[in-house]
């Protein structure tokens, strides 16, 4: 310690002692030590020199130093040598002061800032003004009350109109912090005059403050064209600094403001053309600047293709790229591919697949692929580019050229066979489930064309159990076409198959697959051909197009962290769910509604591709007996890909698994509208599946190509959440969890969402998830809503789905009799409610009987005037009795259900007993 | 807005941490770096961690790599990438700009001046300077220096600002030297103005140029005290833009070009002058592109020869790189000097030729001879493209010239001014 030297006087002797013991490493005497400070203090001497001593000793635990510490704070807040610096007569160290100030973030404290704040927000030196603008939104962080009553927004307000441009810019920042978390979202006040201060500024500030006025200004909607015009006639020089930063925020702004241009205007193509160069230049930054450059430019090339279309050139791939920019190039690529340049793109395409790298090889032959759907004039080359590659023989290559020119074909049809010879020799290589099975869909689909068709197949079906279950569908739909085919041959090789699918197999989904061919061609080998070897729909070009709304908000934060995830920033900014989001300008006025913008339809899963096996074209099912309305269009059943053309949720009938039952209940649906397309032979088979009703709670389009369907059901005691997953999107997903809201009975899993390997496009996924009630009761409207997050390594998904209260009978809500009979008196007729069950044919005893399989137990039966009296009983997992009486006159059963405590649960069971009965009649007649 | 920003040593040791908006505590940092040391070359420098670790969720991370330093920067709102990566780039250089040079040993030094400067750079975690001149005003503390200045080893051809992918071009002793801003001391007179340009080509497998793009900058470092307005003068026949017309003559073309703020550009139309007040430090005044349509034929083919046809001009450094087959067992070869060199990385399936000076005007060739068990003819498919890296000094492949370099008011004494040129290889790659 050498600060002994600035005690000269006796008078400081004290002091200085009081120092050394505030510094004192015990505890103890650094109580001691506060404590007659705070007593010197009480007397009134001075011993404001001390301030930053104590201040050191606020950290403890000790409570009771704590308070002393506090209380000397609160004393000297105000003569804080903080606060006399806020006078000093360097601007410099008025800055200083207020600039620490704001970082002392504790409230009671801040109170006595105020003053000072206020003072130096006028001050006449720009520099303690501009910090001074920054320390409100710290204070308002802190304090966001005090600073609105204070007056301080006002304050920041004024400051927009200052007359140094770091001030505004300045000021700006820390409105549209503030505004972020206000409430009144409209806190910067952004009107013509104001706009017009700022792009004044713009020009004379430094480019950090350029990027805070840019950024405000793309929150302005400017009221007419004009005043679009003429802001972005001020923007544009922007657009050639040298700062990146600068240049995207530019770009933001003039992306949003095109939209209120009129289309056909000369200033609206001159825009185009300026904003190309610009985007240009971002490429020749570091990798990183370049990777973030790239993400931007996918989503302006998605929105607005036209900007860069001459510019394809700038996004081939340099040798020393790092990966990650090689394929967001290459995505860039694809998207800007035209009959214009495809002669190009292809030959850079070609050389890229004898790349090095792996991932890059693979999305490049991918890439090929894709050219040839989207631009027709160039599949010819395409395909003999592929085919040049997969004379390579290099295992990566064919296998994902094989996977590309099934897709051609699909797109083509009828034009490319003749390489199919080629193909078949690759046979042999093919060890990615993938290739195989576009393989073996190739040879199925063209089995007439191809003379050893059988052997081939054949080949694959030695190993037949150790295959995927993707490859093994394919092979028995790929055996089942060839033996439409070529009947007199394969007699004995599809027997094989269907016994391999139907009798040696654990899968289910594969079993019953393998039933409805036997089925099939057993009851009517014409109906088979047609049903099996029908027409398929052609497929569509763009697949991974960003949805419009998506990619609409994502283009109003271009440059941010949002848009290099492609997520909008509710998604992994904290604390920002409540924010409304934002969205590009409509132009309004003397053209009416903006035209519909011409953007390529997406089509959120390829999902025909791959699983799609047999395409029937059915009409919409009539007369669907069931609870749920079908919207079927062309549907692709076996894909599981039926949702994908249906708008609204749809109910399928499903045991446990997603998939092929759906034929199973079209063909059910036709059958009983019409002459017998199934014999009754084929409906037993509907006994054997166990029944219950499968929901699709997030359709793909909304989950970013997730489609989660499922169901609750209760098996030996347990609940489970039976769910089927399925990837339609064109990446892999991973990271799957799960987790409920709050709910009205305690639901949550057990145990966290199992799902381990990857889930590649276009597959699925079954998930028994059990559950227990054991978690936090919150009541929801109606009673059984479920809340349920699921998130993988895309983004989290939200969707709400009702629980079927039948999973909450517990097994042991058999009343003792004499309970029954006392209980059914004491409750009150309030807490009554009768139902009549309509068209129910069962006799009592079959009635109690299905009942019992549900939990639902019959105390006591008897017989009045011909009528059976049932009475039973019922128990929630969360303890609640549910009494019944069901009286069953021929065709009009009446049930009349009493709860012991609370009579709210009754109007959902209504539900759950007419689906039991009714399924239980289903049964009984199939 | 920037939450936190700190430097970190390749090895995790903290060298800097600062704390501007108090949304996440040090072990941010920690978080970090393990999720940096986790990436492999093939993942994005944006990184997000901790969506599962409670206490980092939804933090976001931002890094360069410079001077062997993660540079880091940590969010928790939705800024600008750019202006995080632009940030971090600015407080390197002017980290080198102040303490000379950019290593660790330097940083761990000036720590005390490195905490300044970021105060006075960022408030709140909003950006608000990065000019040296602004700076210069607030900031109070001293360079250490690590290594005493000399001036004799100026010799050197590499320069500052060629960052190349050849590492072994280590930047000149002359401009590793801390700025003084205080005091006039001897031997501060001096301004140097470097063209940069970087070279990418891709040449077909028939010899044709499929792409050629030319990436150009001039920089300036200064370390005049007192220099009020520098004119920079340019070739007078310059032609700026992709449409406009040009005649037979010599004119240097660019398609676009980017200038520094502080450049006044009101004689530019007229004259092609650049009038800047020079801060001291380092600074890119003004950059450019040229796509296509090179002025000058490449400067190296290669059929199966490497062919030079640049006159009166040696290249440094230059090495060729070919895809090879894998595996590929052994190489012979037959080279044409000494002092090349060519081997054989199979772990990269390439082969790699050096060539450490290549007189102007001269042909090297060499012949491979590679022993690869079961050949095919796939496997020639494997072969290629060429890839070369080369620098080129005293030579622009625009042409672009600095006429004349004029500093107003006359600078007393001797003010030394530099004008140096130098073209790297960025992506030169030729299809076999």
């Amino acid at each position: 310690m050498t600060d002994s030297k600035y005690f000269t006087t006796n008078k400081k002797g004290e002091i200085f002692e009081l120092k050394a013991e505030l510094n004192n490493e015990k505890k103890e005497k650094r109580k001691e030590a506060v404590k007659k400070v705070i007593a010197a203090m009480t007397v009134g001497k001075d011993v404001s020199s001390l301030f930053p001593d104590v201040v050191n000793c606020m950290q403890t635990d000790n409570l009771e130093l704590k308070k002393l510490v506090y209380l000397y704070l609160m004393n000297y807040a105000k003569s804080h040598p903080l606060c006399t610096d806020c006078e000093d007569p360097n601007p410099l160290i008025r800055a200083l002061a207020v600039r620490t100030m704001g970082c002392i973030r504790v409230d009671k404290i801040t109170e006595y800032l105020c003053e000072p704040l206020r003072k130096c927000l006028k001050d006449e030196d720009p520099y303690v003004r501009k910090t001074a603008a920054v320390c409100v939104a710290k204070l308002h962080d802190i304090n966001a009350q005090m600073v609105e009553d204070q007056g301080f927004l006002d304050s920041l307000r004024d400051l927009i109109a200052d007359s140094n441009p770091m001030v505004v810019a300045n000021a700006v920042a820390a409105l549209s912090e503030i505004s972020e978390s206000h409430p009144n979202s409209n806190l910067l006040d952004l009107n013509p005059q104001n706009i017009n201060k700022l792009l004044t500024a713009l020009n004379e500030c430094t480019e950090w403050g350029q990027i805070f006025i840019l950024d405000c200004l793309s929150n302005y909607n400017p009221k007419d064209e004009r005043e679009a015009q003429s802001i972005c006639e001020r923007v544009t020089p922007r657009l050639s600094h040298a700062n990146s930063a600068v240049v995207l925020s530019a770009v933001k702004v003039l992306m949003k403001f095109l939209e209120l241009l009129p289309k056909d205007s000369d200033y609206y193509i001159t825009l185009l053309k300026k904003l190309s160069p610009p985007l240009v230049t971002l490429l020749s930054g570091e990798p990183e600047v370049q990777y973030v450059a790239l993400r931007n430019i996918n989503l302006i090339v998605q929105k607005r293709p036209e900007i860069l279309k001459q510019e394809i050139k700038v996004f081939f791939v340099k040798y020393n790229d790092p990966i990650y920019v090689k394929l967001e190039k290459l995505d860039i690529m694809i998207r800007l591919a035209s009959q214009a340049n495809i002669a190009q793109v292809l030959a850079e395409l070609k050389e890229y697949a004898t790349e090095v790298d792996v991932d890059f090889v693979r999305k490049a032959v991918r890439a090929i692929g894709r050219c040839a759907i989207k631009v027709e004039q160039s599949a010819e080359r395409c395909v003999s580019t592929l085919l040049d590659l997969i004379q390579t023989k290099v295992n990566y290559v064919v296998q994902e050229a094989i996977v590309v020119i099934r897709d051609i074909f699909r797109k083509y049809p009828n034009k490319y066979e003749s390489i199919i010879a080629t193909l078949c020799e690759n046979l042999d290589s093919l060890d990615e489930p993938d290739a195989r099975a576009a393989m073996i869909w190739i040879v199925g689909e063209y089995a007439e064309r191809i003379d050893n068709a059988d052997e081939l197949l054949e080949s694959f079906l030695e190993g037949f159990h150790d295959e995927s279950t993707q490859v093994q569908l394919t092979l028995l739909t790929a055996i089942v076409k060839l033996f439409l085919k070529k009947p007199s041959e394969t007699q004995e090789l599809v027997q094989q198959v269907l016994s391999l699918a139907t009798q040696d197999s654990d899968n289910p989904d594969l079993r019953d697959r393998g039933y409805i061919y036997w089925r099939l061609l057993s009851t009517d080998p014409v109906t088979a051909k047609e049903v099996v070897l029908s027409e398929k729909p052609l497929i569509s070009e763009e697949t991974d197009l960003i949805e419009p709304t998506l990619l609409d908000e994502l283009i109003c934060h271009i440059g941010s962290l949002a848009s290099v995830y492609h997520k909008p920033p509710n998604a992994f900014v904290e604390g920002s769910h409540g924010i409304h989001r934002k969205h590009l300008p409509i132009q309004h006025g003397s053209s009416g509604p903006a035209a519909p913008v011409d953007q390529p339809q997406v089509i959120p899963s390829q999902g025909d591709l791959l699983g799609d096996l047999l395409n029937l074209d059915l009409g919409p099912p009539v007369n669907v007996p069931q609870v749920c309305s079908m919207q079927m269009g062309a549907v692709d059943l076996l894909g599981g890909g039926l949702d994908s053309l249906v708008s609204d949720p749809i109910i399928i009938m499903h045991p446990t698994l997603c998939g092929w039952k759906n034929i199973i209940y079209v063909l059910l649906s036709n059958s009983w509208s019409g002459p017998g397309l199934i014999s009754v032979d084929f409906l037993l088979l509907l006994a054997v599946l166990n029944f219950c009703v499968l929901q699709v709670w997030l359709p793909a389009a909304k989950a970013k190509g997730l489609e989660i369907s499922g169901t609750f059901s209760r098996r030996q005691g347990h609940m489970y959440m039976d769910m089927s997953f399925t990837n339609k999107a064109l990446q892999h997903m991973t990271d799957f969890a799960i987790q409920f809201n709050k709910n009205s009975f305690g639901m949550i899993p057990t145990t966290p969402l199992a799902v381990h390997t990857p889930l590649m496009p276009n597959q699925s996924i079954d998930i028994s998830l059990p559950l227990n009630t054991i978690g936090p009761v919150m009541k929801m409207d109606p009673l059984n809503n479920l809340q349920v997050a699921v998130k993988n390594n895309i983004d989290v998904f939200y969707f709400s789905c009702l629980i079927p209260l039948s999973i909450f009978f517990v097994e042991d809500g058999k009343m003792e009799r004499q309970v029954f009979l006392a209980t059914w008196k004491d409750i009150p007729n309030e807490n009554e409610l009768q139902y009549q069950i309509k068209e129910c044919h069962l006799n009592a005893d079959t009635v109690s009987g299905k009942l019992q399989n549900n939990n639902i137990y019959t105390i006591a039966k008897r017989n009045v005037e011909g009528q059976d009296m049932l009475y039973q009983s019922l128990k929630l997992t969360n303890g609640i009795w549910i009494l019944a009486e069901l009286r069953i006159q021929p065709g009009n059963p009446n049930y009349t259900v009493k709860n012991t405590l609370n009579e709210k649960v009754c109007p959902n069971l209504w539900p759950v007993l007419y689906n039991i009965i009714w399924m239980q009649l289903w049964m009984y007649y199939s | 807005m920037i939450s936190q920003v700190f430097i970190l040593t390749t090895s995790g040791d903290h060298l800097i941490y600062k704390d501007f908006r108090g949304e996440a505590g040090v072990d941010a940092i920690r978080t970090f770096y393990e999720a940096v040391t986790a990436l492999s070359g093939d993942q994005p420098p944006v990184v997000m961690v901790g969506l599962g670790v409670q206490s980092h969720k939804g933090m976001h991370f931002v890094h360069v790599k410079q001077g062997g330093l993660y540079w880091a920067a940590s969010t928790k709102s939705n800024p600008s990438p750019f202006t995080v990566i632009e940030f971090l780039n600015r407080l390197a250089a002017l980290t080198k700009d102040y303490c000379g040079s950019l290593s660790e040993k330097s940083v761990r030094m000036n720590f005390a001046l490195i905490y300044e400067l970021l105060d006075e750079m960022v408030d709140y975690g909003y950006i608000q300077t990065t000019s040296t001149d602004m700076l210069k005003n607030f900031i109070q503390t001293e360079t250490m220096s690590s290594k005493p200045f000399s001036l004799f080893e100026l010799g050197n051809v590499g320069l500052f600002g060629a960052e190349t992918q050849q590492s072994k071009v280590a930047p000149s002793a002359a401009t590793s030297r801390p700025l003084m801003f205080t005091r006039g001391d001897q031997g501060g007179n001096e301004i140097f103005v470097d063209v940069i340009e970087r070279l990418s080509v891709i040449i077909g497998s028939n010899g044709v140029v499929m792409k050629a793009d030319i990436e150009g900058e001039i920089r300036v470092k200064c370390y005049l005290p007192g220099c009020s307005e520098m004119r920079i003068g340019l070739n007078e026949e310059l032609s700026i833009g992709k449409s406009q017309l040009r005649g037979y003559g010599m004119a240097v073309r660019m398609d676009e070009c980017s200038f520094h703020q502080a450049v006044k550009l009101d004689e530019f139309d007229a004259y092609r002058i650049l009038k800047i007040c020079p801060s001291q430090g380092e600074q890119t005044v003004m950059q450019y592109q040229l796509c296509d349509d090179l002025p000058c034929a490449p400067p190296f083919r290669l059929f199966p020869t490497v062919e030079r046809d640049i006159g009166n001009s040696v290249a440094l450094n230059v090495s060729v790189t070919l895809p090879i087959p894998k595996g590929s067992v052994s190489l012979s070869q037959e080279l044409s000097s000494p002092d090349q060199s060519a081997e054989l990385q199979s772990k990269n399936k390439a082969l790699q030729w050096d060539i450490p000076r290549f007189p102007g005007g001269a042909q090297l060739s060499a012949l491979f001879k590679l022993e690869v068990p079961g050949l095919s003819s796939a496997s020639l498919q494997e072969v290629g493209p060429v890839s070369l890296c080369f620098e080129l000094p005293k030579h622009t492949c625009t042409g672009l010239q600095v006429r004349f370099l004029r500093l107003t008011p006359t600078q007393p004494g001797s003010s030394q001014r530099w004008v140096r040129y130098v073209t790297h290889s960025d992506s030169y790659t030729i299809r076999i």
